[in-house]
């Protein structure tokens, strides 16, 4: 089963195409397109996604599953990405994750039940001037300790 | 001597928009190459400047473009390298974020030097707000005609292009990042041939770091003297220092190659907080082997870090206080490589997972006398074996740290059962 | 041609050719899994790195190409130390499952193992737990546990097929093979990659379980499924005393011929020689007398067959023996049929009954679905079908070889014809309708069982040979057209020098030189 993109979904594609010599380099891009307007990338979008540029699926899958911000399954509509990696641990950046953790229930990789959050992990986000750090959606976030994160989480809402 | 070329104007509100670029001379460079220089004598200048890459390899550029073949009936491309991930790296994203059209003018002048009428920026994925804006910034510079078809009259095209990547730290990896953006899995490619003659689409192709291109404008306007002062002498310049962990005030440092690394992070960087001791540096980013706090009077050019045994990289220096375990500083290593790995070749894919397990291990109070020495084997039998630069860059910072501070990771097993 | 040294010994070469080939080429094996003599280096399992003078780290052989001079050292001890740490990371997680594994035995891995002299594991950690048993194709089971990720099988459907059913999802240690949302390997050559795997991580379940790789012994044979003429290698078991039917075709592998099929064979020779190896086959031999069918000796059934024969000859109506063969029949048989018949009895009714053609798949199968058709028309013989008026009532004698004559109309209009014939006479290797209808039927051997050539749609003329033997009473076609010229005192002298399977074809290519072309 296939999914239809809509006439201006397929038009946003066809300019992104248009600026490369082949329409699999186009991939990324189309991929971040079409998450944005899903959500997440499940086996319809990727079959259409190949189809519109075509290549095999396999290759969609392969590429989907080889970068980490591509998901093939729904996230909450806040991600909240925290880095824990080196300058953000120096800066005690493991206690952001755990105040998350516990303050929402849940487990790093886990979404909420009402679908509003994500907790992920993630490695550097080349933001390590204000460690600890994290992304909520697109959004840095930076210089944060407990009560930093408890208004962030208030402006979420 | 104002130390400051790249960043001098960064506190400018709007500097992002072309017209208080334009304001402070913008696009001055890209005239002066352009209607007054032929391509070999750009090329030939930032040789003589000693520009070497800010990405982390720290090849010369100008030697770089000139391995790209003058005469070819393929298209050429430039690829930018703005996958920032090494960790401890935030430079590329300062000046992108401040300063745009500073990049674009330096795509523009090496595009020309080389004869290149495409470029791409590779952006990694989560500078999502960044590419955005250059995306505002690339808009802003066609409608002034800086890009597109026969730029300032002289005949010469450029179409720029943002292409985001989408979280995998390998495409900053020069092969990896040309198959992400052909859109495949970011798996290096073998080399040779090299992608100044096999690039991008099968096509001679340019791959320069953000920081490097954005010297190009300086170099075009001041020459190459006015250039090597500011540095060392085969290593000419500013740096970037990025300056993150354990100090009073961490963030970005623009000062002239060859400053030691005492200086950035006690007088640039405020030092370490009250009642911390140095412990160790990493001076240019998580793949460069760890400096004991005895090792920072280090000159920070190419030349002088790599003789001390480490590597100058994307110059990002990370600083470690004495309350941190040198076994946390292990972990975060080896958990960022095992994570990283492509998954390619063996070494890296079985090694880096496998080095990522001892550590965890240790880390849970599980560790073993001869864990270290397990370490140390395990890393040499990536380093110089894989298929790129990944396998050393998860093997030096291992081998360092299990050399240099043995004694502690063999307290730290003490009394474990 | 350059010139370069291998472990110190002078070797010359190709220009562009690179150091692995050129090591090859010198008799000296470099170990290696992603490298595949048909798809494009990798370079991703590192085994088959190299110390070059000169070069600051070990390079690959498999992508480094010689240059004048070059000093390649394939053994040094940082070769063997870099190669035994390769090895040592792909076994901390490697399963050590050999005792029940297919593949053991021919696997590269424990081969590697042995030459690199790996003794104790230090891995004390948590082996990464894959899927063991995921069905990726009709056939095919792939256990990623065992995968080493040389992606051999991904770039064999992506290079060769084209058709991509497998990829490489995940990375880094959770890298893993597959296909997408277990749409299986279905492409006309999928066996190929059970051989192309060189770990057991991608098995056959025809195979899987079934022997051990050791029992074996391995024949160089024709695939006789198309025109194609693919080269394979026929596994054969040779049977346990006293287990019957322990004797068997286990398998059937390509051979790699440039000129013909390189180093794949399709599945529908690499599976449907083993249905026909195994399946329907004729075991006894019989007359079918009205209602009476008895079983009878070789001795019994050829003498009597003679003297029908012999009594049309003394007649001189030998003219009234007819024949429908099989271009199925090798080289050497149609040879024999040509001289006993054609030559020696002056018969004319000649016809030819093979499988209908099928689809080509532009890759390796033909439609031809016969081995031999090029091989019987070079010796002079005219293909026509079976015409059923022409034949039946000229007829008195009528010798069948092959069951193919079965399939020449649905409706079975063959039957009521062949029924007003006094003798018919099947020789066959497989059961079909046909056998009902026979007076007498003939087990032949099936290709595996005989020797002789074939000659393929390009004019190749290349061997079989006699691997397998078969647990019942046959007897290969010439055996069977000799013995009934001696029967019916046929040139004794010629014939009877004709009993070594190499005099036939040496008759053969002396009276027709085309067949001389036997590479």
């Amino acid at each position: 089963m296939s999914r239809e993109f809509t006439a201006d979904l397929k038009k946003r594609i066809e300019e992104i195409t248009a600026r490369y010599p082949s329409r699999q380099a186009a991939l990324l891009p189309v991929l971040h397109l079409v998450q944005g307007e899903t959500g997440f990338l499940s086996a319809e979008e990727e079959r259409a996604v190949a189809s519109i540029l075509g290549l095999p699926p396999i290759k969609v899958r392969e590429v989907v599953t080889f970068y980490t911000m591509f998901t093939r399954k729904p996230l909450g509509r806040f991600h909240l990405q925290v880095c824990s990696n080196l300058s953000c641990s120096l800066a005690a950046g493991e206690r952001i994750l755990r105040h998350l953790q516990a303050k929402l229930g849940i487990g790093v990789g886990e979404t909420t039940p009402d679908g509003k959050y994500t907790l992920t992990e993630v490695e550097c986000l080349g933001a390590c001037e204000q460690a600890p750090c994290m992304m909520v959606n697109f959004d840095y976030h930076g210089n944060l300790d407990p009560e930093k994160v408890e208004r962030i989480m208030e402006e979420l809402k | 001597m104002e130390t400051k070329v790249l960043t001098k104007d960064f506190g400018l509100d709007h500097l992002y928009r072309i017209g208080v670029y334009l304001e402070q001379g913008g696009y001055r460079a890209v005239k002066k190459a352009l209607t007054e220089w032929k391509p070999e004598q750009v090329i030939d200048e930032v040789k003589k400047a000693s520009l070497r890459g800010r990405g982390g390899a720290g090849f010369p550029a100008g030697l770089k473009w000139s391995f790209v073949p003058q005469k070819t009936d393929k298209p050429k491309y430039l690829c930018v390298n703005a996958d920032e991930g090494e960790p401890g790296t935030f430079k590329d994203r300062s000046i992108m974020a401040h300063d745009p059209h500073l990049l674009i003018e330096g795509i523009i002048i090496a595009a020309y030097a080389v004869g290149i009428h495409t470029a791409y920026i590779y952006i990694r994925g989560e500078y999502e707000l960044i590419a955005r804006r250059l995306e505002g910034a690339i808009g802003e510079a066609y409608a002034k005609g800086y890009l597109g078809k026969n730029i300032l009259g002289i005949g010469f095209d450029l179409e720029l292009y943002v292409h985001r990547g989408a979280g995998a730290y390998i495409c900053g990896e020069e092969t990896g990042l040309l198959e992400s953006l052909e859109g495949k899995r970011g798996n290096p490619r073998l080399k040779p041939p090299f992608p100044a003659s096999v690039g991008l689409f099968q096509s001679p192709t340019v791959i320069n770091n953000v920081e490097t291109l954005a010297n190009v404008p300086f170099i075009i306007l001041n020459g190459a003297g006015w250039f090597l002062e500011r540095g060392s002498p085969k290593d000419g310049g500013t740096r970037i220092f990025g300056v993150s962990g354990a100090v009073n005030k961490p963030g970005i440092y623009e000062l002239p190659v060859g400053t030691s690394l005492r200086e950035i992070i006690f007088t640039h960087a405020g030092g370490l907080k009250p009642g911390r001791a140095l412990k160790a540096v990493i001076p240019g980013g998580m793949s460069c082997p760890i400096f004991k706090a005895d090792e920072v009077d280090v000159k920070m050019d190419c030349d002088c870090v790599a003789a001390a045994g480490s590597m100058l990289g994307s110059g990002a220096v990370i600083v470690i206080d004495d309350r941190t375990p040198i076994l946390d500083v292990l972990s975060k290593v080896a958990k960022f490589y095992a994570h990283e790995s492509c998954g390619q070749c063996t070494p890296c894919r079985l090694g880096t997972s496998w080095i990522h397990k001892i550590v965890k291990r240790m880390a849970a109070g599980k560790g073993r006398a001869d864990d270290v020495e397990t370490l140390v084997r395990l890393s040499t039998n990536i380093k110089g074996r894989t298929l790129c630069p990944l396998g050393d860059a998860a093997a030096l910072p291992v081998l360092a740290i299990a050399r240099k501070f043995k004694a502690e990771l063999e307290n730290t097993m003490k009394g474990n059962a | 041609m350059a010139k370069i040294f291998l472990d110190g010994k002078p070797v010359e070469v190709a220009e562009g050719t690179t150091v692995f080939k050129a090591a090859q080429q010198a008799g000296i094996a470099i170990p290696h899994f992603c490298y595949h003599p048909a798809f494009v280096p990798e370079g991703s399992c590192r085994l088959c790195l190299v110390e070059i003078e000169g070069s600051p780290k070990l390079e690959l052989s498999c992508s480094t190409v010689v240059r004048e001079g070059m000093k390649v050292s394939t053994q040094s001890p940082t070769v063997r130390e870099a190669r035994r740490g390769v090895l040592e990371f792909i076994l901390a997680e490697h399963p050590l499952d050999c005792p029940i594994c297919d593949k053991a035995g021919e696997c590269k891995l424990q081969d590697y193992y042995q030459d690199y002299g790996l003794t104790e594991s230090v891995f004390r950690e948590f082996k990464e737990k894959r899927e063991k048993k995921v069905r990726i194709g009709d056939k095919l089971i792939l256990d990623r546990e065992r995968c080493v990720l040389c992606t051999r099988c991904v770039r064999f459907l992506a290079e060769i097929t084209k058709t991509h059913e497998l990829g490489l999802f995940e990375r880094g240690i959770h890298a893993e093979i597959g296909g997408y949302e277990n749409e299986p390997v279905r492409n006309g050559y999928s066996g190929n990659l059970v051989d192309l795997c060189p770990v057991g991580a991608i098995t056959d379940t025809d195979f899987r379980f079934k022997t051990r790789p050791w029992f074996l012994t391995k024949g160089e044979s024709i695939c006789p499924l198309c025109s194609r003429g693919c080269n394979i290698y026929i596994d054969y078991h040779p049977g346990f005393p006293r287990v019957p039917g322990s004797a068997k075709v286990y398998r059937i592998r390509p051979r790699t011929n440039d000129a013909v099929n390189g180093p794949w064979i399709c599945d529908h020779g690499r599976y449907g020689f083993i249905d026909l190896q195994q399946k329907n086959r004729c075991q006894t031999l019989v007359w079918n007398k009205g209602e009476r069918t008895a079983e009878w000796s070789w001795d019994k059934v050829l003498i009597t067959i003679g003297e029908r024969v012999k009594a049309l000859r003394e007649n001189g109506k030998t003219n009234r023996i007819s024949l429908i063969l099989t271009t199925w029949l090798t080289n050497e048989e149609l040879f024999l049929i040509k001289k006993i018949f054609k030559d020696g009895l002056g018969v004319r009714n000649v016809f030819f009954a093979d499988p209908a053609p099928g689809p080509e798949d532009g890759f390796l199968l033909r439609s031809e679905r016969t081995p031999n058709r090029r091989g019987a028309r070079e010796m002079g013989f005219d293909l026509k079908a079976p015409d059923l008026n022409a034949l039946v009532p000229d007829t008195d004698i009528l010798f069948i070889f092959g069951p193919h004559f079965a399939g020449i109309s649905h409706d079975g209009a063959w039957k009521p014809a062949l029924e007003k014939i006094p003798v018919k006479i099947l020789v066959t290797s497989h059961l079909n309708e046909l056998a009902s209808t026979a007076d007498f039927v003939l087990p032949a051997a099936f290709l595996a069982e005989k020797n002789g050539t074939l000659t393929n749609a390009d004019g190749r003329v290349q061997k079989i040979a006699a691997i397998a033997r078969a647990c019942f009473d046959i007897r290969p076609e010439s055996q069977i057209l000799l013995d009934l010229a001696r029967e019916i005192r046929l040139d004794d002298s010629y014939f009877g020098a004709l009993s070594a399977p190499e005099a036939v074809h040496h008759e053969l290519v002396k009276e027709i030189p085309f067949f001389g072309a036997l590479p």
